[in-house]
């Protein structure tokens, strides 16, 4: 971590991270707008760019893979914004297997020092280089230019390209002068840049160098638009500049706007140039102005969640200096200078207020917005819906919803898989939505919001619904339940079958989803974040998924509880309720202890004898049985007392402590004493687990 | 939020008033400009433990403590006796005594934890008392491997015997588990 090296190569692997996503988003609108017909080109100049500076990067980082990726991918984003190729379906595909293939690269660097390329991106190069080589239609290059040589001098290539572009469409040409103050010139161009879009595209930016302040900058924007100059100007509103119609064919500029230019801004690589319409200066030098701000644009800062912890364990020591304040103005009031207390005391306070404010604020720093899953999710659902051959829609809200930012990291997985199986087991082909009435397209939604001290997170299809039957057939086949038991389920116990392991909504396994290895997973996962999951789902309406999910993993709501003088905490989330009960109520079945609760069978471990704890008095007459759930597995730990609740920090358990099984870590109680927290998923597994090998295996230690 | 916040104030028990006690030993420690003219010399921290006299390199020592309430965990190897918090960060008390198969006693005002990294994770190390820094020159050590068969050598680097004192040095790396 503190070498320099490994530090700069971790902010590398972030910011390819961020590039690649930057570069998923724009194809994604891409691809929407293909859809329409339509084609923007700024978004593919968009992609180069994000390309060409994961490509530099990647070769200062000796990250081979993503090198040699970007470096193909460059050239056919290149073809494409210079108009050499058309973006068909072929490209997009390509260029969507790219940005896939990126992922895995960035994984296989980051994770390994192989030097041997994998053969998965030899095959996207491969790919790449085919449609980079497909002749699109000729585009005529021996065009006769309207305009001003020297202008044409000082465009790049794709300016040129776009320039040529806007003409051939008949798009009149203007220059607007405008000047910017270069504390807000960030601000300036988006605002323009957003006004200019609506009614054309700007090709180029160019610095006049005619700056009579230092605090200003004034740059030419060369504009295509298909208004008349007085509804431009009209449109571009109340902004400060000076509009002008670049007249075609014209060997000079206007006399009234020739720009009296210093010599050497004027020179050009080649030498070779004649009067210029506008001041020119490196054009290398106001790309890089461009690019530099609209870097600065996004003001923030990446953060390693671990210095967070960090600051967090800051604020614990802060916490005992504020004690102390506390202490000593008790002192000095006891021996007498009550002046000097108060305003300790008054200090105290103060001190007390901010440090729960800069914890608070802590926390927020920690959350992120839920659109970072969200989009890794739409071209997850493009993917498999192209491959599935069916036409869906995704209707994302509440993305800026937020959530800890460790949760957001192990939400993607299960999220994908249930997509997954929405595409796959939910929505129904499209002939067969057709006759029964649905619309062709199938709608997915993925809907986010908070609701308290939780975030609710819903994955919902419009497609045929879980045949609930047929799942509750395929778990007493597999004798996850009894044939006795399983007449006596509702309709939502049923559904509930779906996230016990092996149990899937499908007779036959493919290549998406429906191995039946995926529900059970996507509940451990949630439930690790300490989320719950729900199924509704209605025959031939759809299904709904509903995850609950506390917004951090810092503060935990948690039972207290006593049991032979241990205090022990347990995640409020998955303990479904406690009651009080006498050893009257008890019966055994099987060599288990068990109890009846309204009506239900309710097997019973003694949380005292399965942690091994020792007894200094009986063991109370009256106990109370937690109840704590797992999927449909239930469990009732018997412990002596409730203490109560409690919002909690759990800290993990270090690793001399791995082996022990049984806890998620502690937290500290605040009589300085520090509490164990019980992982009820991992006891129920171990006493309800059919192989008695297995809980055994569980429970041995070394030592 | 306030309310979790109530339940750090930990600052107000009894322990944090012990925390004065806290040595930052590293503060202490001499440097000696011209030791490379003289013998190399080692620094030592001499503990008890079950009435021996043991030695632990000060250089591994991060802090000695004041045992803070250790909660004990069920299912945890002998050799761990608990977990504690220090200012917010959970620590694993080992107990050396249980390690190097002495007898146990009960805690007295001279126990005391020190604190040692390991492999990343902070452990704590339970001693019956510390006593003082020894500086040994290499002549002063004897490697003394065998002297206390096969199951504890590993766990001792040598005898140290500076003038008056007789201490078993032992290799906190070894005995800390992975």
């Amino acid at each position: 971590m503190t070498d320099p090296s490994d530090k700069a190569k971790e902010d590398f692997f972030s910011e390819a991270q961020e590039i690649i996503e930057t570069l998923s988003r724009n194809l994604l609108a891409l691809d929407e707008l293909h859809r329409k017909k339509g084609v923007d080109p700024a978004l593919i100049n968009e992609a180069f760019r994000a390309v060409h500076t994961l490509k530099g990067l990647s070769s200062l980082f000796g990250a081979t893979m993503i090198g040699a990726l970007s470096h193909h991918l460059e050239d056919v984003l290149d073809d494409l914004r210079l108009g050499r190729i058309p973006l068909d379906d072929l490209i997009l595909d390509v260029l969507f297997k790219a940005v896939e293939g990126f992922g895995r690269a960035l994984a296989l660097e980051r994770d390994s020092t192989q030097d041997r390329t994998p053969s998965f991106i030899e095959g996207l190069v491969a790919q790449i280089r085919k449609v980079a080589a497909a002749p699109g239609p000729q585009v005529d290059t021996s065009n006769e230019y309207d305009i001003d040589a020297g202008l044409l001098a000082v465009l790049t290539e794709y300016e040129e390209h776009r320039l040529r572009t806007n003409i051939q469409a008949g798009l009149r040409l203007y220059k607007l002068r405008v000047r910017f103050d270069l504390v807000t010139i960030d601000k300036g161009l988006e605002e323009i840049k957003d006004r200019v879009k609506k009614i054309g595209e700007i090709i180029t930016y160019l610095p006049t160098g005619e700056t009579s302040s230092i605090d200003s900058i004034e740059l030419d924007l060369l504009v295509a638009s298909t208004r008349e100059l007085d509804a431009l100007v009209l449109e571009l509103g109340n902004v400060d500049l000076i509009v002008e119609e670049v007249p075609r064919r014209q060997r000079r500029p206007s006399p009234e706007r020739v720009e009296p230019r210093p010599i050497e801004s004027s020179q050009h690589a080649d030498g070779t140039h004649p009067a210029s319409l506008v001041p020119v200066q490196p054009v290398a030098g106001a790309l890089v102005d461009n690019t530099t701000s609209l870097r600065s644009v996004s003001q923030t800062v990446r953060v390693d969640i671990r210095k967070l912890d960090h600051l967090m364990n800051i604020v614990g020591e802060l916490a005992i200096v504020r004690g102390t304040l506390a202490r000593l103005a008790d002192r000095l009031r006891s021996e007498g200078q009550r002046q000097s207390a108060t305003d300790l005391l008054r200090l105290h306070r103060n001190f007390d207020r901010r440090l729960a404010e800069m914890q608070e604020g802590i926390l927020e720093v920690r959350m992120v917005p839920l659109g970072q899953v969200f989009e890794r999710l739409g071209r997850v659902v493009r993917q498999i819906s192209r491959d599935l051959g069916k036409e869906i829609r995704l209707v994302i809200t509440g993305s800026e919803t937020e959530i800890d930012k460790l949760i957001v990291e192990e939400l993607s997985d299960p999220l994908m898989h249930m997509i997954r199986n929405a595409i796959d087991h939910g929505i129904e082909s499209a002939e067969r939505r057709l006759s029964v009435g649905k619309p062709t397209m199938g709608t997915i939604a993925l809907n986010a919001f908070q609701k308290g001290n939780h975030v609710m997170l819903e994955i919902e299809d419009d497609g045929r619904g879980i045949d609930a039957q047929g799942v509750l057939r395929k778990a007493v086949q597999l004798g996850k339940i009894g044939a006795e038991e399983a007449k006596d389920l509702s309709r939502s116990d049923m559904l509930g079958l779906i996230f016990l392991p092996g149990v899937s909504t499908r007779e036959e396994a493919n290549d998406v989803s429906g191995r039946g290895v995926g529900m059970d997973v996507v509940k451990t996962n949630i439930s690790k974040l300490g989320g719950v999951i729900d199924v509704h789902s209605e025959d031939g309406i759809g299904t709904k998924m509903t995850i609950t999910l506390p917004i951090t993993l810092a503060i935990v709501s948690a039972l207290l509880i006593r049991v032979a003088d241990h205090t022990f905490a347990i995640p409020l989330s998955s303990v479904s309720e406690a009651i009080g009960f006498d050893d009257a109520g008890l019966r055994v079945v099987d060599g288990r202890e068990v109890m009846t609760l309204r009506g239900t069978t309710l097997p019973i471990a003694r949380l005292d004898a399965l942690l091994s704890l020792a007894r200094s008095s009986p063991t109370p007459r009256r106990q109370y049985a937690v109840v704590a759930a797992l999927g449909v597995r239930r469990l009732g730990l018997v412990v002596d007392q409730l203490v109560g609740q409690q919002d909690i920090v759990i800290k993990s358990l270090g690793k001399t402590l791995d082996s022990v099984r049984g806890f998620s870590g502690a937290t500290e109680l605040g009589d300085q004493h520090v509490g164990l927290v019980i992982d009820a998923g991992a006891i129920i597994e171990e006493v309800l687990s059919a192989s008695d090998v297995g809980a055994r295996a569980a429970r041995a230690t070394y030592g | 939020m306030k309310k979790f916040f109530l339940h750090q104030m930990w600052g107000r028990g009894p322990r944090v008033q012990r925390m004065g006690d806290i040595v930052h030993i590293a503060s202490q420690r001499v440097f000696r400009r011209d030791s490379s003219e003289r013998e190399s010399i080692r620094e030592f921290l001499a503990v008890m433990l079950a009435g021996q006299t043991y030695g632990v390199e000060l250089t591994r020592i991060r802090e000695i403590l004041s045992p803070p309430p250790l909660t004990t965990v069920p299912r945890a190897p002998q050799h761990v006796m608990g977990v504690c918090s220090v200012r917010g960060q959970l620590i694993t008390v080992i107990d050396l005594r249980s390690r190097l198969r002495l007898q146990q006693a009960p805690f007295t005002r001279k126990t005391r934890i020190l604190l040692t990294e390991n492999a990343g994770e902070i452990v704590g190390l339970y001693v019956d008392e510390v006593r003082q820094v020894l500086r040994l020159t290499d002549s002063e050590i004897e490697l003394a491997t065998g002297v206390f068969g096969n199951d504890v050598s590993e766990h001792v680097i040598g005898i140290g015997r500076p003038p008056g004192y007789v201490l078993v040095l032992l290799d906190l790396t070894s005995i800390v588990p992975r």
